[in-house]
């Protein structure tokens, strides 16, 4: 070796990364020159030297901002769980409290998104229920011991009427299906062409203030259509015929329309079909 | 990786669950699990974000990515390494990741040392304690970033060669090679950082670039 290694050459020693015969030409030189040696002994202590540097404190505001941005990755997260958890077919495993978050120092664009996703999982959350529950009717009816029929919404009214049934609670199975109260007086001469018209309103669009049908008309709906060929329940109205309080049940059934008209007290139990009609279908165009 | 993390911190005081513990909670759904690893460790990465990038704010926003990364990530970590060196992990990538793309600082250059001369001219009493941590932050500021970086976590967070590498990405004995340039760079300037001028005479500092 001529002259002084280079720091850099002394710091690769030190490291080890120096081997063989140039390691031990070092090493001689190290242990004749004082001037290396002294370099080296510096360089040796340069780790202890950064190790002993101060400790740094993550300053305050930088804490919070991240504690914040965590929160919000951590409020998304369960936001996100909870439409897989609230679905039907999912139910919540175990309800853990729910932490709540300080969010208004959060930047609206993490706010946003996970606002959105609980908006859309109500929505989801509404529909998947009514479709839930119109599935549920059809296999409940499919495995009963009469040959009752398949008593569905048709789907042109159903997806008219699911907002009024959207948010209202315990829907039950096996039937349901939303109660269209019109105050309209059917008469018997004219019984036909007044239900052509209610159901061409009501395909249109979902006029009329709606119920949820009670146990005791589930029932009627079912016994009044019993032994009909299956079809998809069209309409269920509170009206009344030749001025007294009734009960319009329609069902599609292949390519025509089925009219029911009941006494008012109609149950599982007993029926008083007061007319029946047979309309051209409105599902099928 | 072979080794534990060789360092004590707030870590080492036993209370509490185990790092792996939260992070498997975090995974599992528990909402606060990841926030309580996060503050538990906040000033350990806090101070290799800011070494690696020397700029405060350019580390929190780094800071930022990083923990919303291993967040959403945490299912990936499988055990292989310790949970604070897959932290560090992703804050030191996030840190050069940012580097790379803004090149906030320039690399070594004839006038960062001048800057760094003239800082150190400023300081007449390069003893004062209260100087120590600016003087060791302006010297990192003059390494080219992979070397800071790898300087940074193995010498100022005393995590070992091969948990750097695991770290930084790269090999053990890069790690070694990166280490010991720098340290050759910073040569000029330890009886400085020590306190102490008179040993800086006649030493010339290192040529080159990283490995």
């Amino acid at each position: 070796m001529t002259g002084h290694p280079e720091s850099d050459v002394l710091a690769e020693f030190q490291a080890g990364l120096v081997t063989g015969r140039r390691r031990a030409s070092i090493a001689s030189h190290l242990a004749a020159c004082d001037r290396c040696a002294g370099l080296s002994d510096q360089l040796g202590e340069i780790p202890a030297l950064l190790a002993a540097a101060p400790a740094l404190a993550m300053p305050d505001d930088v804490a919070r901002r991240l504690d914040l941005v965590l929160a919000a990755e951590a409020a998304k997260r369960d936001s996100s769980e909870r439409t897989v958890d609230d679905s039907p077919a999912h139910p919540p495993a175990s309800p853990e409290p729910r932490r709540r978050w300080d969010f208004r120092l959060v930047t609206q664009r993490i706010l946003v998104p996970a606002a959105a996703v609980v908006v859309l999982a109500a929505g989801g959350f509404g529909l998947s229920r009514v479709t839930g529950s119109s599935s549920s009717s059809s296999a409940a009816s499919g495995s009963a011991a009469a040959p009752a029929p398949s008593v569905q919404p048709a789907s042109g009214t159903a997806a008219a009427r699911s907002g009024a049934t959207r948010g209202s609670p315990a829907i039950v199975a096996p039937h349901n299906f939303p109660v269209v109260n019109s105050g309209t007086n059917y008469l018997r001469a004219t019984l036909r062409q007044q239900l052509e018209t209610e159901l061409r309103q009501h395909t249109e669009s979902a006029a009329g203030p709606h119920v949820l049908a009670s146990g005791s008309l589930k029932g009627c709906v079912q016994r009044v259509t019993q032994g009909t060929i299956p079809g998809t329940l069209v309409l269920v109205e509170r009206a009344h015929f030749q001025g007294q309080p009734a009960i319009v049940i329609v069902a599609a059934s292949g390519v025509h329309d089925t009219a029911w008209v009941t006494a008012s007290g109609c149950s599982a139990s007993s029926d008083h079909v007061l007319a029946t009609a047979t309309l051209p279908g409105t599902s099928a165009p | 990786m072979p080794a534990p993390v060789p360092i004590s911190g707030p870590i080492s005081g036993g209370e509490g669950p185990s790092d792996t513990e939260l992070l498997r909670r975090h995974v599992a759904g528990d909402s606060d699990a990841f926030g309580e690893l996060f503050r538990r460790h906040r000033d350990r990465l806090w101070a290799v974000a800011l070494r690696t990038v020397c700029d405060p704010e350019e580390a929190a926003d780094a800071l930022q990515d990083a923990m919303i990364s291993a967040f959403r990530r945490a299912g990936d970590f499988r055990g292989d390494s310790a949970v604070t060196t897959w932290l560090h992990r992703i804050v030191v990538n996030a840190c050069l990741d940012r580097l790379r793309r803004r090149a906030v600082r320039p690399v070594t250059s004839a006038g960062d040392e001048q800057a760094l001369e003239a800082l150190l001219a400023h300081n007449p009493d390069p003893a004062g304690a209260t100087d120590t941590r600016l003087d060791i932050d302006a010297a990192l500021r003059m390494l080219p970033a992979p070397q800071r970086a790898a300087l940074v976590v193995v010498d100022m967070l005393g995590f070992s060669v091969d948990d750097a590498a695991a770290i930084l990405d790269t090999s053990p004995g890069t790690i070694k090679s990166r280490c010991a340039r720098a340290r050759a760079r910073l040569l000029p300037y330890v009886a400085h950082l020590r306190g102490n001028r008179s040993a800086t005479e006649r030493v010339s500092p290192a040529q080159g670039g990283d490995t």
